[in-house]
C-alpha cells in the first residue's frame, strides 16, 4: 500500500479490480483505494499472477503494508506470509520457522527482504516468546548489543503486563492490542472482552443488536446529512384556526350531505394554504444546489407520512393545479400508498418535492424543529391548535385556537425577512381561506 | 463496630461469613431457621441423598446386567428419610463448626433492617440492636406458588420441594407440575422407587434453559423408564387430586396421589424491612452490580434474592465477591461459567452456553458432540446406557464457550470445562491437558480432539 502524502496512516480499499487467480499484466489496474480526501489506483509493477489478495474491498489498509501477491502459480509463497502487522521484522531465522510457528495466520504478509520502518534486531528466543505473548516486538526497547531485543526484555514486558487468557492473548496478537489495566478474569486475569470495550455484564447482554433495515439507514443518512451540510434554523408562528375549524366543519357536513367527494382535514387545509403561499414565494420553492438555486414554477409538496417501516415523504407533483377536493383526495392516496409499500420509489426522493409539510399536530405536538429534506430550502412543521389569548380589539380579549407552524428553512438559501414573510404568508392564508362548497 | 451483618445462613450467607471471619472481619449472621439455608435443609443436600438411595435401589434391581443377583430387594421409606435428616443434621452442625471456628456471631431469629443513618446500619433481632458498617443481604428464595384455581383449595395433597422431603410415606402416583431441574429430580427419585410419575410442563421442552437436544434426550430416558411427560401443558385447574390442563387446544386431566408444584422459585424481599432501606429492586429480585452492590451504599445482596442464576454454587461465589471487595481484593462476579447439574439418574450437567442461547445471542460457534461410549470406563460402568457430550466453541479463535453432558457421573466432571471458559482456553489448550484414564471425564478430551 503505497504511503500518499506524509500524514496518511492507512487507506481504504474501494475496488478490487484483480481477485486471488486472476492473471494480470503490467501496467493493468489492480485495486482502487482513497484516503480521506483522494482516490488512486494501483498498477501491478509485472506480469503474472494474483496468489493472495490480503486485503477484500472496505478494508483499511496500513500504508506501508503488503497488498498482494503476484507470482506463478504454484510458486511457494508460505516464505512470504508473516503472523501479524506488529511482527513485521527482519530476522536470520529461516522464515520458513514463522510460519510453522504460526501456520494459520494469513492476517498480513512481508516479503522477507523488505524494509519497513518498523525494523527490528531482535533473538530468535525472543522473538518466539513475544509471539507466544501477544507482545508487539514494535513497543519493546531492546537492551542487547546495538538494541537488539533479547529475551530478558520481552520477560519484563511480561511481568508488568496483566496476565491474559489464551483467547485474550489470540485476540491481542491478531487484532495488536494490549491490556491496559487488569482484566475481569479469574485473579484479574485479562479476558478477551477485556480488550475490547468494557460491559457490565451483571444481568448477562440486557440489549439486543438488530441490523437497519435499508430504510432506516436511508433516513439516518438523510437526516445526519441534512444537519450536517446545511445551516437550518426554525422560526414559528401561530395562526387563528377559528376559520379552518369552521371550515372543517363545514366540510364535514357537506361531505355527509354529498355535496363534496372527499373528507378535507384541517392538513389538507394547510397544505392548501402552503401551496398558495409558496406560489407568491418562488424564492422558498425552491432546492438549493451550493452553486446554484433551482426555482420552480411548479410546487411538487412532499408530506411526511408516518409508517410502519419508518419516515416516508412522498412527492405530489404539481400540487398548485389541484383544488382542495383533488389536493385532500391525492394526499390521502400518498399516505396509503405510503402504509401500504406501494409508493412509486421516484415520489419518495428528496429532489421529487420542492417543500415539505411535516404535521404532528394531531399528535398533539406544540413545539418542534423539522429536519430539512435537502436539498429542498425549507420545511414546514406543523403543531396542534390551542387556545391562546387575542386582542380582539375595543379593550375585549378572548382565547382564541392557534395553529402552531414550524418553519425550518436553510440560512443558505433564505434570509430570515425572507423566511418570516414566507411563514405570515402562510397564517394569512390560513386565516383568510376560502373554499367554495 | 460490626463490618458486617448478614442476613440469612444459606450458601450465600454462610460462606459470606465463613470467609470474612477468616480474613478477620467482625461478622453477625442472621438466621430464622436452621444454618446452611434451602440448600442444606430442603434443597441440595437431601434431595441427593434421597436419589442416592434411589440409585442404590435401582442398580441393586438391574444387577444382573453385571452378573450380580440379589433376591427380595426392597427399600425402606422410613430409612430413607431418617437417613436424609442424619445426613442434614452432620452437615449443618458441620456449617455451625465452620461459624465458630471463623468467629462468627451467629444469631438465630427473624433479624428486621430499621434504618441506615451516620452510624452505620441498624438490625433488630430477638428485641437486641446491633448496628454494622456493611449489610449482605441473602434472604433466599422461596417456592413461587401460581394463581391456579383450586390450587388453595387442594390442601395437602399439594406439595412444594419443602413438603415433599417431610414425607413419611411413598405415594402410589405423583403429579409434577413443572419439568425444571426440581421437578425432574423429584421424578427421578419416585420413578425409581415404583411412583407412577406424570410430569406437566408448560414450555416445549423439560429443563428450560439447559441444552435441548441433552434435555430431549433425558426425557427419552425417563419415558422409557415410564415416567409420562406432557409438554407445551399450561395447568387451568386443580381439582382435588386432579390436575386439569390445556394443550393444543385440548382440556386433559392426569391424577395423581399427590401433587408437587415446582414451576420455580421467587426471591424474598418483604418481611425484614428491607423498604425502610429503600433497596431498588430488578424484576422482583434485589438489583446489584458486578459486585454485588444494591443501590444503597454498604448494602450488598448475594444468592437467590437477586432472582437471577438461582443456585448454590452462585450465591456462595456472590457472597465471596462481597467479602473480597470489603478486605480490598478486587473482585467481580461472572456469569458465564456457572455450572448447572441435573441429578437425576443419569446425570445431567452443563456450563457456558448451549446452542440455544448461542444462537440467541448471535455468538459464531463451532459445536462437537459423542456419545459417552467414546469413554471406554462409561462403557464399562453403564451396561446399555446412553449418553452425549457436547462442546461449543467460539468459531473464529475456537475458545470453549460450552459443555454439556449426559451420562453419570457429569456432575463431577463438568467442573473442569468450568475452569476451561474461566480461562477462555482454546481447543489447542484444551488438546494439551492430560486426562487419566480410563474415566469418564475422556470423552471431553474426545470431543475436543473432534473438532
Amino acid at each position: 500500500m503505497p504511503k500518499q502524502g506524509q500524514s496518511v496512516e492507512s487507506c481504504i480499499i474501494t475496488t478490487l479490480h484483480k481477485k486471488k487467480g486472476d492473471i494480470v499484466k503490467k501496467g493493468e489496474i489492480l485495486f482502487s483505494y482513497e484516503t480521506d480526501k483522494a482516490s488512486f489506483e494501483e498498477e501491478s509493477p509485472v506480469d503474472g499472477t494474483v496468489l493472495v489478495s490480503f486485503y477484500g474491498e472496505g478494508d483499511e489498509v496500513p500504508v506501508l503494508e503488503n497488498m498482494m501477491i503476484i507470482g506463478e502459480p504454484g510458486e511457494d509463497i508460505s516464505a512470504l506470509s508473516t503472523p501479524a502487522p506488529a511482527q513485521i521484522i527482519e530476522d536470520a531465522v529461516p522464515s520458513a520457522d514463522a510460519t510453522v510457528a504460526a501456520p494459520d495466520k494469513v492476517m498480513a504478509a512481508v516479503e522477507t527482504q523488505t524494509t519497513t520502518s518498523e525494523n527490528r534486531f531482535i533473538s530468535p528466543r525472543a522473538k518466539k516468546l513475544a509471539e507466544k505473548n501477544a507482545i508487539p516486538v514494535s513497543q519493546l526497547d531492546g537492551t542487547g548489543p546495538n538494541g537488539r531485543i533479547v529475551e530478558k526484555d520481552v520477560m519484563t514486558r511480561l511481568v508488568d503486563r496483566p496476565k491474559m487468557t489464551p483467547l485474550a492473548k489470540m485476540v491481542a496478537l491478531e487484532e495488536g492490542v494490549q491490556p491496559e489495566i487488569a482484566g475481569t478474569g479469574l485473579a484479574g486475569r485479562t479476558r478477551a472482552a477485556d480488550l475490547a470495550a468494557p460491559v457490565n455484564p451483571v444481568y448477562g447482554v440486557d440489549y439486543e443488536d438488530k441490523k437497519l433495515s435499508n430504510m432506516r439507514k436511508l433516513i439516518a443518512k438523510s437526516m445526519h446529512a441534512s444537519l450536517q451540510n446545511s445551516a437550518q434554523l426554525t422560526h414559528h408562528l401561530g395562526a387563528d384556526a377559528r376559520r379552518i375549524l369552521e371550515l372543517r366543519k363545514k366540510a364535514k357536513t357537506a361531505q355527509q350531505e354529498g355535496r363534496i367527494a372527499a373528507n378535507i382535514t384541517l392538513n389538507d387545509m394547510v397544505c392548501y394554504a402552503v401551496i398558495n403561499a409558496l406560489k407568491k414565494f418562488p424564492e422558498v420553492n425552491t432546492h438549493f444546489l451550493g452553486d446554484t438555486k433551482r426555482y420552480f414554477h411548479k410546487v411538487h409538496l412532499g408530506l411526511a407520512v408516518d409508517t410502519e417501516r419508518g419516515l416516508m415523504v412522498p412527492a405530489l407533483r404539481n400540487a398548485d393545479d389541484l383544488s382542495i377536493v383533488g389536493l385532500s383526495n391525492q394526499l390521502k392516496e400518498l399516505a396509503t400508498a405510503c402504509r401500504s409499500g406501494s409508493v412509486n420509489p421516484d415520489m419518495l426522493a428528496a429532489e421529487a418535492a420542492t417543500f415539505t409539510v411535516s404535521n404532528l399536530g394531531n399528535y398533539g405536538v406544540e413545539i418542534f424543529t423539522p429536519v430539512i429534506n435537502l436539498p429542498q430550502s425549507a420545511i414546514l412543521g406543523v403543531n396542534t391548535i390551542l387556545p391562546r389569548p387575542k386582542d380582539l380589539g375595543d379593550g375585549v380579549y378572548a382565547f382564541v385556537p392557534h395553529i402552531g407552524l414550524s418553519l425550518t428553512y436553510d440560512h443558505r438559501s433564505l434570509d430570515g425577512g425572507e423566511a418570516t414573510r414566507f411563514l405570515k404568508q402562510i397564517a394569512t392564508e390560513i386565516e383568510t381561506m376560502e373554499i367554495q362548497f | 463496630m460490626i463490618d458486617l451483618l448478614i442476613i440469612g445462613g444459606g450458601p450465600a450467607g454462610y460462606v459470606a461469613a465463613e470467609r470474612a471471619g477468616h480474613a478477620g472481619l467482625n461478622v453477625v449472621l442472621f438466621e430464622k431457621k436452621a444454618m446452611g439455608g434451602v440448600c442444606l435443609n430442603e434443597g441440595c443436600i437431601p434431595t441427593k441423598t434421597l436419589l442416592y438411595s434411589a440409585k442404590i435401589y435401582e442398580n441393586a434391581l438391574h444387577g444382573d446386567k453385571y452378573g450380580v443377583s440379589g433376591d427380595n430387594i426392597r427399600f425402606d421409606y422410613e430409612k430413607i428419610v431418617s437417613r436424609k435428616k442424619k445426613v442434614v443434621r452432620k452437615l449443618v452442625s458441620g456449617v455451625e463448626g465452620k461459624m465458630k471456628s471463623n468467629h462468627v456471631t451467629v444469631v438465630k431469629g427473624e433479624a428486621f433492617i430499621e434504618s441506615r443513618s451516620a452510624e452505620g446500619i441498624q438490625v433488630t433481632c430477638n428485641g437486641e440492636k446491633y448496628i454494622g458498617k456493611n449489610l449482605l443481604i441473602c434472604t433466599g428464595s422461596e417456592a413461587s406458588v401460581p394463581p391456579i384455581p383450586g390450587l388453595k383449595e387442594a390442601g395437602e395433597v399439594i406439595l412444594t420441594n419443602r413438603e415433599i422431603l417431610e414425607m413419611t410415606e411413598r405415594p402410589a402416583s405423583l403429579v409434577v407440575i413443572g419439568g425444571g431441574v426440581i421437578g425432574m429430580e423429584f421424578a427421578s427419585f419416585y420413578n425409581s422407587l415404583g411412583t407412577e410419575v406424570t410430569v406437566v410442563e408448560m414450555l416445549p421442552e423439560i429443563l428450560g434453559g439447559l441444552d435441548f437436544e441433552v434435555s430431549a434426550m433425558l426425557r427419552d430416558i425417563y419415558a422409557k423408564k415410564g415416567v409420562a411427560f406432557n409438554l407445551n401443558a399450561k395447568v387451568v385447574q386443580i381439582a382435588g387430586n386432579k390436575v386439569v390442563f390445556e394443550k393444543e387446544g385440548e382440556t386433559h386431566t392426569v391424577e395423581g396421589e399427590k401433587i408437587l408444584l415446582s414451576v420455580g422459585r421467587r426471591p424474598v424481599t418483604k418481611g425484614f424491612g428491607l423498604e425502610n432501606l429503600g433497596v431498588e429492586l430488578l424484576r422482583n429480585g434485589i438489583k446489584v452490580d458486578e459486585k454485588m452492590r444494591t443501590n444503597i451504599p454498604g448494602v450488598f445482596a448475594a444468592g437467590d434474592v437477586t432472582g437471577f442464576s438461582l443456585l448454590a454454587h452462585t450465591a456462595s461465589r456472590e457472597g465471596e465477591v462481597v467479602v473480597n471487595n470489603l478486605t480490598g481484593r478486587n473482585d467481580i462476579m461472572r456469569y458465564n461459567a456457572i455450572p448447572g447439574v441435573v441429578y437425576t439418574n443419569p446425570e445431567v450437567a452443563g456450563v457456558g452456553e448451549t446452542e440455544e442461547s448461542a444462537k440467541a445471542k448471535g455468538i459464531a460457534y463451532k459445536v462437537a458432540k459423542l456419545p459417552m461410549a467414546y469413554a471406554g470406563r462409561f462403557v464399562a460402568e453403564n451396561e446399555g446406557g446412553t449418553g452425549i457430550c457436547k462442546v461449543l466453541v467460539g468459531e473464529k479463535h475456537g475458545e470453549v464457550i460450552g459443555v454439556h453432558m449426559l451420562g453419570n457421573p457429569s456432575s463431577e466432571i463438568i467442573y473442569g470445562a468450568c475452569i476451561a471458559i474461566e480461562q477462555e482456553m482454546t481447543l489447542k489448550e484444551m488438546q494439551e491437558v492430560v486426562f487419566p484414564h480410563p474415566t469418564v471425564s475422556e470423552i471431553l478430551r474426545e470431543v475436543v480432539f473432534s473438532f
